[in-house]
């Protein structure tokens, strides 16, 4: 014969309605859906974020005033931005105390649509001397510095297309391309990187909206002991031209506005829960109530209460298992799907790794199934008021 | 095995009224004892058959085990008494209809000691299902058996615990004169063999007759027709 126990026996249960089992199966697998697809977008991008802002390899990053936004939007999210400000506030910084070691960035934006310059892309011109934003990864990559009209691209550039690299037209002058930079993780692995030496030239064909004696950017590391929060507050305080981001609030903007989504998210999934709970709970109630005579019969036969109970559970835990399941997979499918197809998703770095997918999952998978424990746990409680005889002949308990 | 009722009533309300299924019966069963109880539909035989087989509490009374009152022992052990020292054939369909035969009769195994005693069963089950007349039917699914045939499987059931007292609800109540008499030799032989104790309702006046002792049921009362 073929195996015979409770867990059998539940599966066989659970055979009976198939279309009732199905639509159960089928709401918990939405929800689970829903569930893991909003984990996997907030996580990403609440990850993504701290994973970029943390590779930046700064304490704090000086801007000019009202520019912190476009800052972010070039440094997390792979936007093209033009902000500048005077060279001159590099010296200030560099004055005030508890800064360690600067650098500086000038970003320009190429223009779409001019004869032979290359598509949209932020152009970014490192100072070579000082810099320790770029450097390692150039290192590694060529493993010296650029010369004149050379320039290197990010790994996720428009340019690296793994069809060996040309030269390109920026702002007018011809560069050659070194290699492609490794991933990094920031939003600077879509941007062309050259030395600062050719912003004179480009400043001569003047293709860029960029003036004489301008930069877009200061990356700063604070000296041990100084806290970075301090120091940049001084550096507000000291230069009006110039606002601070410290390392920890880079992306504040973005994660507050994900804060909110998330608190929507979260009540949408709560109700839905409870919908399904309740859906569970009639469903289940339904099966309790057809099998009540079947449930006394075993009662008689000698059942113990837990049997039954265990009976129950075992066909409401395999229910909530295939949905969530399918739950977990759907939504993991329509992440991975729809990932591209949501701007701060497309320019964040990283994505999830098998880790983050496996901790939503089983978050999914855990919620899924306990959704469909609670719903049956009322119904399922009823038989432990039931007098077999009663049950039996018919009347209900 | 020794089973005492006593001054055991089994009331049931209908609004304000009270209905007496069974009224002040005191009864002892001894062991090996072939009992038949007679008596017209409603007189209370099959409340009272219920109420020795721990699946029906009395309102009013007592059930003795071997000493033990039934009814006051928690639900696990009266459920283990259930299981373990009785066998029910139930005068209604009882068998599970998503599991064949010999999964309806190796249930009670099941609820006794769990997973791992199946296999050793499988061929007492098998066996009892052959002595029952449907030896051949052993993967047939209750709505593919006729009335009898589900009324045999069910029998097979009563006894793979090996229980020591079997309560029969009119156990040949839709079965031909030839699987009747069938069937009461069967009976005869485990209760003469196995010493199985038998509680059995009947309306056939002649099996009652061939029992060791016969019972009447009238009106939720009890009376004794033949034997002590
Ligand atoms: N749940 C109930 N409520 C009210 N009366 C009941 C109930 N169950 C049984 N009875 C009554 O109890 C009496 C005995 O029933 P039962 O023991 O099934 O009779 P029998 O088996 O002798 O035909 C019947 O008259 C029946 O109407
Ligand atoms: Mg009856």
């Amino acid at each position: 014969m073929k195996k015979f126990n409770l867990v059998t026996l539940a599966t066989k249960n659970i055979r009976r309605k198939k279309f009732r089992t199905g639509i159960l199966v089928f709401s918990i697998s939405l929800i689970v859906s829903v569930l893991v697809f909003g984990l996997s977008f907030i996580i990403n991008v609440s990850s993504g974020i701290e994973r970029a802002s943390a590779r930046l390899g700064a304490d704090l990053i000086v801007v000019p005033v009202g520019a912190r936004s476009y800052a972010e939007e070039v440094l997390l999210e792979s936007k093209s931005k033009s902000f500048y400000m005077n060279k001159n506030i590099i010296n200030r910084v560099k004055k005030i105390e508890g800064v360690d070691v600067i650098t500086f960035h000038t970003y320009l934006t190429t223009i779409q649509g001019v004869c032979c310059d290359v598509p949209e892309a932020t152009v970014v011109a490192f100072n070579q001397e000082s810099d320790f934003i770029i450097m390692p990864w150039l290192e590694k990559a060529i493993g010296r510095k650029l010369e004149k009209n050379e320039a290197i691209v990010g790994h996720e550039s428009f340019l690296n297309i793994g069809l060996g690299l040309m030269d390109a037209m920026l702002f007018g002058t011809r560069f050659k391309i070194m290699g492609a930079l490794d991933k990094t993780g920031t939003g600077l692995d879509n941007a062309i990187f050259t030395s600062d030496e050719n912003v004179e030239e480009i400043l001569q064909k003047g293709r860029s909206q960029l003036k004489p004696d301008e930069i877009s950017i200061i990356f700063v590391k604070v000296k041990e002991g100084y806290d970075p929060y301090i120091v940049g507050r001084i550096i507000e305080g000291d230069i009006i031209e110039a606002d601070v981001v410290t390392r920890s609030d880079i992306g504040k903007d973005i994660t507050g506005a994900l804060g909110d989504i998330n608190m929507i998210f979260s009540i949408t999934v709560f109700m839905a829960s409870i919908l399904s709970v309740l859906l569970a709970w009639a469903i289940f109630s339904a099966t309790v109530n057809e099998r009540l005579r079947e449930v006394g019969v075993m009662l008689a036969l000698g059942a113990k209460e837990s049997h039954v109970a265990k009976l129950f559970f075992i066909e409401v835990f395999f229910i909530g298992l295939m949905g969530s399941v399918c739950g977990v997979v759907f939504g993991t499918a329509l992440s991975l799907l729809l990932a591209k197809s949501f701007t701060i998703l497309k320019n964040l770095p990283g994505g999830l790794n098998a880790v983050d997918r496996a901790v939503i999952g089983a978050a999914g998978f855990v919620i899924g199934t306990g959704i469909c424990i609670l719903g049956a746990f009322s119904p399922v409680q009823r038989i432990k008021k039931l007098e077999p005889l009663a049950v039996i002949k018919g009347e209900l308990a | 095995m020794h089973i005492v009722l006593s001054d055991v009533t089994k009331s049931y309300f209908i609004g304000k009224d009270r209905f007496d299924a069974v009224r002040n019966v005191s009864l002892e069963i001894d062991s090996r004892e072939f009992i038949s109880i007679v008596g017209h539909s409603g007189s209370g035989k099959t409340t009272l058959l219920s109420i020795i087989g721990g699946i029906a509490r009395p309102t009013s009374g007592t059930v003795l085990y071997e000493g033990k009152d039934i009814y006051s022992l928690d639900k696990d052990r009266l459920s283990e008494y259930r299981c373990e020292k009785t066998g029910f054939i139930f005068q209604f369909a009882s068998l599970l209809p998503n599991l064949t035969s010999e999964e309806n009769v190796l249930l009670p195994v099941l609820f006794k000691t769990g997973n791992r005693a199946i296999a050793a069963a499988e061929k007492k089950a098998a066996e009892l299902l052959h002595m029952a007349g449907v030896g051949d039917k052993l993967n047939a699914y209750p709505s593919q058996l006729s009335g009898g045939q589900q009324r045999r499987v069910a029998i097979a059931r009563a006894f793979i615990n090996d229980p020591e007292v079997v309560l029969a609800d009119e156990p040949t109540g839709d079965l031909d004169e030839a699987t009747e008499a069938e069937i009461m030799r069967f009976f005869k032989r485990m209760n003469e063999e196995a010493g199985t104790t038998f509680i059995m309702v009947t309306h056939n006046s002649g099996l009652a007759r061939d029992t060791g002792r016969q019972l009447k049921m009238d009106n939720g009362s009890i009376s004794v027709v033949q034997g002590i």
